[in-house]
């Protein structure tokens, strides 16, 4: 067998262990997301416009990642709605800076890996690496949302009655609880896929200028930031729409109790 | 910091934020005495003519070409003018147009009747490097406050600790890449983790699940690595090698995961906090059910992030692969492999250290929490 599918089932029988049902819905999350990442891939190289094949993939991902982990209906659906706009706000950030910076394609440092290949493929590299920035943030939108929306349905479920007001701070409270740790999740995750690039900088001894016009580093770095971006905004816009979802459930009971009068 | 609240504060913060930007975005524009390398100012663009290309796997893409006119912004050359010519494609992989306002590196020719001839270099990229920083530090300081800027200043600490590190590795050959990013893996949990919940018993427990967990993992993807003689795994398709893949894969593994299960351990060990100090009478085998169903419920969502985070990045080379007539096995094989076994691991660590957590929190937990 081959060291994949031994550590795939290594952490499907972790997570049964551990999760039980819902460890078992997480894994096959995880394989869906998979065959939906490669999917798009598929799709863009057989000429189908990336970035709609990227707000497509996203929206699925996002609901398979939020419906398929244990949640209440409400903060799953709210998790889902806000993570849905933040993604068409992160989409209306990417595109436009990533035709300033123009870091689509490869650098100089891949033309080892590009040796035998055509590069001449008649895709708008752009949009590719526009797709590939917005599918790396999908992950952490997705946990962003679901955490402020199960930590505020927590604080509605022990205090009903809580004006919409003070739900809004208590959002960006909940906000302020996860910030410094899902930077962190980004930080390490996003460094440890790129040390070897570092490494390589500083072994060719790059000058800091350099470093900081090179195509693939600020195609990297711009991948954190817009990741930072969409966690920071999902604080914010999930609570906003929690407050809209409860506004209009406790509208519903008021006209159900003035209609049982 | 009483000021900020009041909605005039908030106003001033709101418009010192974007003047900041303003000035930051202008500045960057106007850098180039900065620079060693010349730096050319676009004013004017012919376009040439276009050429139609196809390859031999029938991609068509068009080339034009394209004269630019301009001005040096800098070093000896400063003030004179210059044309070059520059192709670019349709698709743009490896070339791009440049428009009028561009700013660009050259190379400069000088020959000897003080007649300058110069080629295209690369992109002058700090601008919207800059921008999207100043976007990160004032949205975060702005909703986040105090929260933001111990946020900020984790990740600028850790990001220093991760240069020194890596300078450590170069003067090292990178023959103790292992053991260099695997003590600083240590460092940077117990610094991190100092900075968000401050020196207490959490953090310690908080420490010792994060060290534990990801250590466990590494383990666990060691000796599966063994049994299956690392067969599907492809050492050679990791990009930007310039030392040994191994101990470098298991080095950037580490990383990866290590701020993951942070996140999870004291997302799990601050909400048991959290409960005790509301229920003091729970035993310990019900805090740690309750560990268990809420690291149960995290878990998924994190091992997404990772995983999004390893493997999206591989996006336009494993198209490129298929555009070159590549198999879908063969694509995946050189380009995602090593992605995958990246998630895998780090997943391994994040459920792992479900247990592991509670465990920890039930059993060291003060007997009564101080509020």
């Amino acid at each position: 067998m081959s060291t994949i599918t031994v550590l795939g089932l290594v952490l499907l029988v972790l997570m049964v262990l551990v999760g039980g049902k819902a460890g078992a819905q997480s894994f096959l999350a995880l394989l869906l997301n998979f065959g939906l990442l490669f999917l798009a891939i598929v799709l863009v190289a057989f000429q189908f416009p990336p970035l709609i094949v990227t707000l497509v993939v996203g929206l699925l991902v996002l609901a398979l990642t939020i419906f398929m982990s244990s949640g209440d209906d409400l903060s799953s659906t709210v998790a889902f709605i806000a993570s849905a706009v933040v993604l068409v706000v992160l989409v209306l950030l990417i595109v436009p800076v990533e035709h300033w910076a123009l870091v689509q394609g490869f650098g100089p440092e891949d033309s080892e890996d590009l040796e035998g290949l055509s590069v001449l493929v008649g895709v708008k590299f752009v949009q590719v690496t526009t797709a590939t920035a917005i599918l790396s943030t999908l992950g952490a939108i997705a946990e962003a949302a679901m955490a402020i929306a199960a930590g505020l349905s927590e604080i509605l479920e022990q205090h009903p009655q809580v004006p919409l007001r003070s739900l809004l701070g208590d959002g960006i409270a909940v906000g302020k609880q996860i910030i410094g740790t899902t930077f962190n999740t980004l930080f390490f995750g996003f460094f440890g896929g790129f040390l070897a690039l570092f490494i390589w900088f500083t072994g060719v001894h790059y000058s800091v200028g350099e470093i900081l016009n090179d195509k693939i580093f600020v195609s990297e770095i711009l991948m954190i930031l817009f990741a930072m971006v969409s966690v920071i905004l999902t604080v914010p816009i999930t609570t906003w729409v929690m407050t809209r979802a409860v506004a209009g459930q406790r509208k519903r009971a008021a006209k159900r109790i003035s209609a049982d009068k | 910091m009483q000021f900020l609240k009041t909605n005039r504060g908030r106003v001033l913060a709101w418009l010192v934020t974007l003047l900041i930007g303003g000035l930051l975005v202008w500045g960057t524009q106007h850098d180039a005495a900065l620079y060693r390398d010349p730096i050319m100012r676009v004013t004017q663009v012919t376009t040439g003519p276009s050429s139609k290309e196809t390859d031999d796997f029938h991609n068509t893409d068009v080339q034009t070409k394209q004269t630019l006119h301009g001005q040096i912004l800098n070093g000896q050359y400063r003030g004179r003018h210059l044309t070059i010519t520059n192709t670019y494609s349709r698709s743009g992989a490896m070339d791009q147009r440049y428009r009028v306002g561009s700013q660009l590196f050259v190379v400069v020719h000088d020959h000897q009747d003080d007649h300058l001839t110069a080629s295209a270099k690369d992109l002058k990229r700090d601008t919207p490097l800059v921008f999207m920083i100043w976007l990160v530090v004032g949205l975060l300081l702005l909703i986040m406050q105090f929260s933001g800027f111990m946020a900020f200043l984790s990740v600028a600490a850790n990001g220093v600790l991760f240069l020194i590190a890596i300078l450590l590795n170069g003067s090292t050959q990178g023959a103790q890449v292992l053991w260099i990013f695997g003590s600083l893996a240590v460092v940077f949990a117990a610094l991190t983790l100092w900075l968000v919940l401050g020196a207490n018993r959490q953090m310690l427990i908080t420490l010792a699940t994060t060290l534990g967990g990801t250590a466990v993992a590494i383990v666990v993807g060691l000796i599966v690595f063994h049994f299956t003689h690392e067969r599907g795994m492809y050492y050679e398709s990791m990009q930007y090698v310039t030392q040994l893949p191994r101990p470098l894969f298991l080095a950037e593994t580490l990383l990866g995961s290590l701020g993951a299960v942070m996140d999870e351990s004291t997302d799990i060990i601050s909400s048991l906090f959290a409960l005790k100090r509301e229920r003091p009478e729970l035993s310990a085998a019900q805090v740690f059910k309750s560990g268990r169903q809420i690291g149960s419920t995290i878990m998924g969502p994190l091992i997404n992030v990772l995983f999004f985070i390893f493997v999206a990045d591989t996006f336009p080379m494993a198209m490129l692969y298929l555009k070159n007539g590549n198999s879908w096995g063969y694509t995946f094989s050189m380009n995602m492999s090593m992605g995958v076994v990246q998630s895998l691991i780090s997943g391994i660590g994040i459920v792992l250290a479900v247990p592991l957590a509670s465990f920890l929190a039930s059993r060291f937990m003060e007997k009564k929490v101080r509020a």
